[in-house]
């Protein structure tokens, strides 16, 4: 009673949104995800080419569709900073507030799928018409957990190699064609980053490592690079301390340790300088790649010519990769509300290209194959990293796991902890948090 | 003698003060620098966050809340929810602390043990357990779920009940005479007696209930039902970027400007009630 | 001032005597159900949003209990036990620990300092406990906001100010020597007004008296601070220093929101664990155990300063 009045009230006082014709709107959903916030920015934008980066492709793409949907659906947005992302949802879903749709990881499917908080979709998607086969193999993995489908997969990130050409040019480090060279090994890695030193003065690399999951990740990525997986997919169990995790943290700790990079770098500040022109490399996602290339093309970063690669053989072939995707957590929906949201599945997935255009490998084989893919820029620059991207076996608890990782190892890179210490104390408490799974 | 020592201490009365001043300015310089900030254009903020004046100056961040923003909301769910968990706990603390201050009645000083020991139960602690309940009971995203909690605490019954033992008796004992019934008693001798503390409490419950943090966190998970002090933390994820800051610059002062207010009318009243509450 | 105020001086107050006017078996009897009318209102409140959830709180900590989900397996103690072998409880009770060691001193002789400088009824002064006040009226969000800027090592203030003297910014947060050192700055600035009003209003009860005879004796401002002031304002300083223990054991927003508990977990608190664990990894169970036991610790405390109490009379 309280809780309506008060409502009523605040409703007719604050809530007055501008511009939307009420009376066509018949049923709203509300649509739960990360990678930002630019509202305001896109503001009343349905045009997809004029978006770029993550944050605008979805923001524009959302607005398209509450435009011109033929069936008086509203898509509600609430975006959430993806620090707090999965913390928010798990207390919407405890507090009867879930979403309608919201964006997950590959990641984090097990765990939410094992106490029955998400709707298995994969009927509903087809029978709106989209073709669960034309999904690639890994995109179909990346949804899949006990032989149901849980979601729509949207992408496949991966870590790529971004490059300040100028730096490298004035390095010298660069073919006849101008391109930069990528590193082959370990040691090719250090001998140019002494090269970029010495010629430019600037630094090798940027990557955050505090505070960030980006260690992490690489850490991830250097164990594949070996053969190796921080989990054993057969048992679930935790293979971090182990010679090939030494082998791999220790590497990322010389990165730092000799300078190659800031390890007090954390919260974006990486990228930051990387755009200001102080770093030759960027280690970063796909994601990074549309944005860094239109603010290139803008002139609004402090170099002129940006390029990308697939990730360096430092062990081995082998890239980090994870995958987004919608799924529809439980909840009491009604027919139409249910109906809605299927429809504005099915019509992200139709625009999956646009999607791609953010530089994240697209889900679709017809549109890996498309022409229109083909022509997006630097794609032929990360070519290989489909082929290459190894993802995390699916595990429960893997969010926790990878955090007490991260803080571990960011001892490892800050302070004066040895990485055999960091080894263990990843793996006991990784250990400890998999114990409590069911 | 008594004039040189009278003259070293005028030396240091005026070093105290100018230390003092100069710790004062140094107190402010981080609010006048965000002040400044707010009313600073986003691109220039990006290129140079230097300098305390708002030069060049723009009201642009200060409209952006009001057309693109949830901050007005927010502000609005802070206001009812502050001002709420206010008039609740004046009403239920004095009734409550009239009745162990002056009333004689079975188990009065159990009681009374119990609800002190409350006061030993820190509400961080209390945060986790509270939300299993407030699930159970279905009541998250409700503005009486943001405030019961805080009434709940025996702070303000204690403080009522250390007030109402001290007013002499015989203000009361005319009136029983009249045979006048407990409640009118307390209405038009007892309240009207008692509003020096009723404003104290009343500025330390809104102050405190208005700050408050990890509660509306977990509890409130509609951005419809965010408190400002939830809110502006969700926007504070953007920080990486350098596009904005003006504007959460401005988003902070335009939020912080209630409170403060709200402050400096009341803040002759806040040593009078450390006093009041503490006075042993 | 109203005479009810000038009541509520320090001798008034105590456990007052039962009115004696009254015949006391009906009179009781009356009260009672008055008293019921009086109480319920607060009762209320009080059952069902602290106690009930404290003893509820008890009840899950006994159990493997889930935030999401239907899980709730009784198994005893074993949250308990497994509390003190978890490294990222104990790291952040190490964390907590440090940082209420540091900051405690620092506050209470901040505020001393600043009651003692502006216990004065003037303007100038009451000026000055307005500004020194004022910032403790900001929420979590707010402080931290101000403060993240302050020391952010590329657009922060003393960015600018290592700049010009051409030396290279530290960056405070990301640095696990400065993180924790910083958090206290940020806490002091935020939080010194209530202990200051707090000696302000101890400092006000000191008779005058006291003073005018030391004058007499031609005593120096030293003794009569280490002689008069402190000694008169024993009850306070116990006070204040046993609620910012219990204040700084309970600290939470400064690191989440500044330092994420990073880096290399230098700052993860005890309430933040508390947080991660019940609403990020879903343990309800786990989470209110460390909360009893964070509870225990606090209770400690409170008693430690009845202890002192006790001792004086």
């Amino acid at each position: 009673m309280l809780k309506k009045s008060i409502l009523s009230l605040l409703l007719s006082g604050a809530l007055v949104a501008p511009g939307v014709a009420f009376a066509q709107v018949k049923t709203e959903i509300s649509f739960l995800r990360f990678f930002g916030g630019c509202a305001d920015e896109y503001a009343n934008v349905t045009d997809v080419d004029k978006a770029s980066g993550e944050c605008g492709v979805i923001q524009v793409l959302t607005n398209k569709f509450n435009a011109e949907n033929k069936d008086g659906i509203k898509v509600n947005t609430q975006n959430v900073d993806w620090n707090a992302y999965y913390d928010l949802l798990s207390t919407k879903l405890a507090s009867n507030e879930a979403p309608d749709i919201a964006v997950m990881h590959r990641s984090t499917l097990p765990n939410f799928v094992a106490r029955d908080l998400i709707e298995s979709i994969g009927e509903d998607l087809t029978k709106a018409g989209v073709d669960l086969d034309d999904f690639a193999k890994p995109a179909r993995e990346a949804v899949t957990y006990e032989n149901k489908t849980w979601g729509l997969p949207f992408d496949i990130h991966a870590l790529l190699w971004h490059v300040n050409v100028d730096i490298m040019k004035a390095a010298g480090l660069v073919d006849a064609s101008g391109a930069p060279i990528v590193p082959k090994n370990a040691q090719e890695l250090f001998e140019q980053a002494r090269i970029v030193k010495e010629k430019t003065g600037k630094r090798y690399i940027s990557m955050d490592a505090r505070n960030d999951a980006m260690p992490v990740r690489v850490f991830n990525m250097l164990m594949w690079q070996q053969g190796a997986d921080v989990f054993s997919s057969e048992t679930g169990k935790p293979t971090i301390n182990t010679a090939q995790g030494k082998q791999a943290l220790d590497f990322i700790q010389k990165l730092y340790k000799d300078g190659l990079a800031v390890a007090t770098h954390g919260n974006g500040e990486a990228s930051q300088s990387f755009q200001q022109g102080e770093a030759a490399i960027m280690v970063n996602g796909t994601w990074a790649v549309n944005r860094l290339a239109s603010l290139s093309a803008e002139g609004k970063i402090g170099f002129k010519t940006y390029a990308v690669a697939d990730f360096p053989p430092i062990f081995g072939k082998a890239t980090w990769s994870d995958s987004h995707m919608w799924v529809m957590p439980k909840k009491n929906r009604t027919p139409e509300q249910k109906a809605a949201a299927i429809a504005f599945l099915k019509y992200l997935n139709d625009n999956g290209i646009s999607w791609a255009k953010t530089g994240h490998l697209p889900v679709r084989t017809s549109v890996l194959q498309s022409e229109a893919y083909a022509k997006l820029p630097f794609r032929n620059a990360y070519a290989q990293t489909a082929q290459m991207a190894r993802a995390v076996p699916m595990v429960q608890n893997q969010r926790p796991a990878q955090d007490a990782m991260r803080d571990s190892f960011g001892a490892a890179l800050l302070t004066d902890k040895s990485t055999a210490d960091a080894l263990a104390e990843a793996q006991s408490k990784v250990e400890r948090l998999f114990r409590r799974v069911r | 003698m008594a004039a040189r020592q009278l003259r070293s201490e005028r030396t240091s009365e005026w070093l105290i003060r100018s230390l003092l001043v100069g710790l004062a300015a140094l107190w402010m310089i981080p609010l006048i620098w965000i002040v400044a900030m707010s009313f600073k254009p986003n691109d220039v903020l990006a290129m140079s966050t230097s300098g305390l004046l708002p030069i060049p100056f723009t009201l642009k961040n200060f409209s952006d809340i009001f057309f693109v923003s949830m901050t007005p909301r927010w502000l609005l769910n802070s206001a009812v929810v502050a001002l709420g968990t206010t008039a609740l706990t004046l009403v239920v603390a004095s009734l409550a602390g009239y009745a162990f201050a002056r009333l004689d009645f079975p188990f009065k000083r159990t009681l009374f043990i119990i609800v002190l020991a409350g006061l030993m139960v820190p509400e961080q602690t209390l945060v986790i357990p509270l939300h299993a309940v407030v699930t159970s009971w279905d009541l998250h995203n409700t503005h009486f779920a943001l405030m019961a909690p805080r009434v709940a605490l025996p702070v303000g019954v204690f403080l009522m009940t250390q007030f109402f033992k001290a007013v002499p008796k015989e203000l009361e004992e005319a009136a029983a005479i009249d045979n006048a019934s407990r409640f009118t008693i307390f209405r038009r001798i007892m309240l009207p007696l008692s509003i020096p503390a009723l404003v104290t409490l009343g500025i330390y419950t809104f102050l405190h209930s208005w700050n408050d943090f990890f509660w509306p966190l977990v509890s409130a998970t509609n951005t419809n039902m965010y408190t400002i002090t939830v809110g502006l933390a969700s926007l504070q994820g953007n920080f990486a970027q350098t596009e904005g800051l003006g504007f959460i610059m401005a988003t902070a002062v335009f939020a912080s400007l209630p409170i403060v207010i709200v402050y400096l009318i009341f803040q002759r009243y806040l040593v009078r009630g450390i006093a009041l509450s503490t006075g042993k | 001032m109203t005479a009810a105020h000038s009541a509520t001086s320090p001798k008034h107050i105590g456990i007052s005597p039962r009115f004696a006017f009254e015949p006391k078996s009906s009179a009781k009897r009356r009260d009672g159900l008055a008293a019921l009318a009086f109480l319920a209102p607060y009762l209320i409140f009080f059952v069902l949003f602290l106690a009930y959830p404290f003893f509820w709180g008890v009840w899950i900590s006994f159990h493997d209990w889930e935030l999401v989900g239907t899980l709730r397996k009784f198994i005893g103690l074993a949250n308990y036990w497994d509390m003190f072998e978890d490294p990222i409880f104990r790291v952040s009770i190490r964390n907590t620990l440090l940082f209420t060691a540091i900051t405690v001193p620092v506050m209470v002789a901040a505020s001393l300092g600043l009651a003692l400088a502006l216990n004065r009824e003037n303007r100038f002064h009451a000026v000055l406990r307005v500004i020194f006040f004022t910032s403790s009226v900001f929420s979590v969000t707010v402080a931290t906001l101000i403060w993240i800027m302050v020391l952010s090592p590329d657009r922060g203030l003393f960015a600018h100010l290592f700049n010009s003297l051409g030396l290279q910014p530290i960056a405070f947060l990301g640095s696990p020597d400065w993180a924790m050192p910083a958090l206290t700055i940020t806490t002091v600035w935020w939080s010194v007004g209530f202990p200051m009003i707090l000696f302000l209003a101890g400092l006000q009860q000191i008779p005058q008296e006291l003073y005018d005879a030391a004058r007499i004796d031609n005593a120096s401002a030293w003794r009569r601070l280490t002689r008069i002031t402190l000694p008169s304002l024993k009850r306070t300083i116990v006070l204040v220093v046993v609620l910012q223990i219990i204040g700084q054991l309970q600290i939470f927003g400064q690191p989440l929101i500044m330092t994420g508990g990073g880096p290399a977990d230098r700052t993860r608190s005890m309430v933040q664990t508390i947080y991660e664990t019940g609403f990020n990894e879903w343990q309800l169970g786990y989470a209110s155990a460390m909360s009893l036991f964070l509870f225990g610790v606090m209770f400690l405390a409170s008693m430690l300063q009845l202890y002192i109490s006790r001792q004086e009379d």
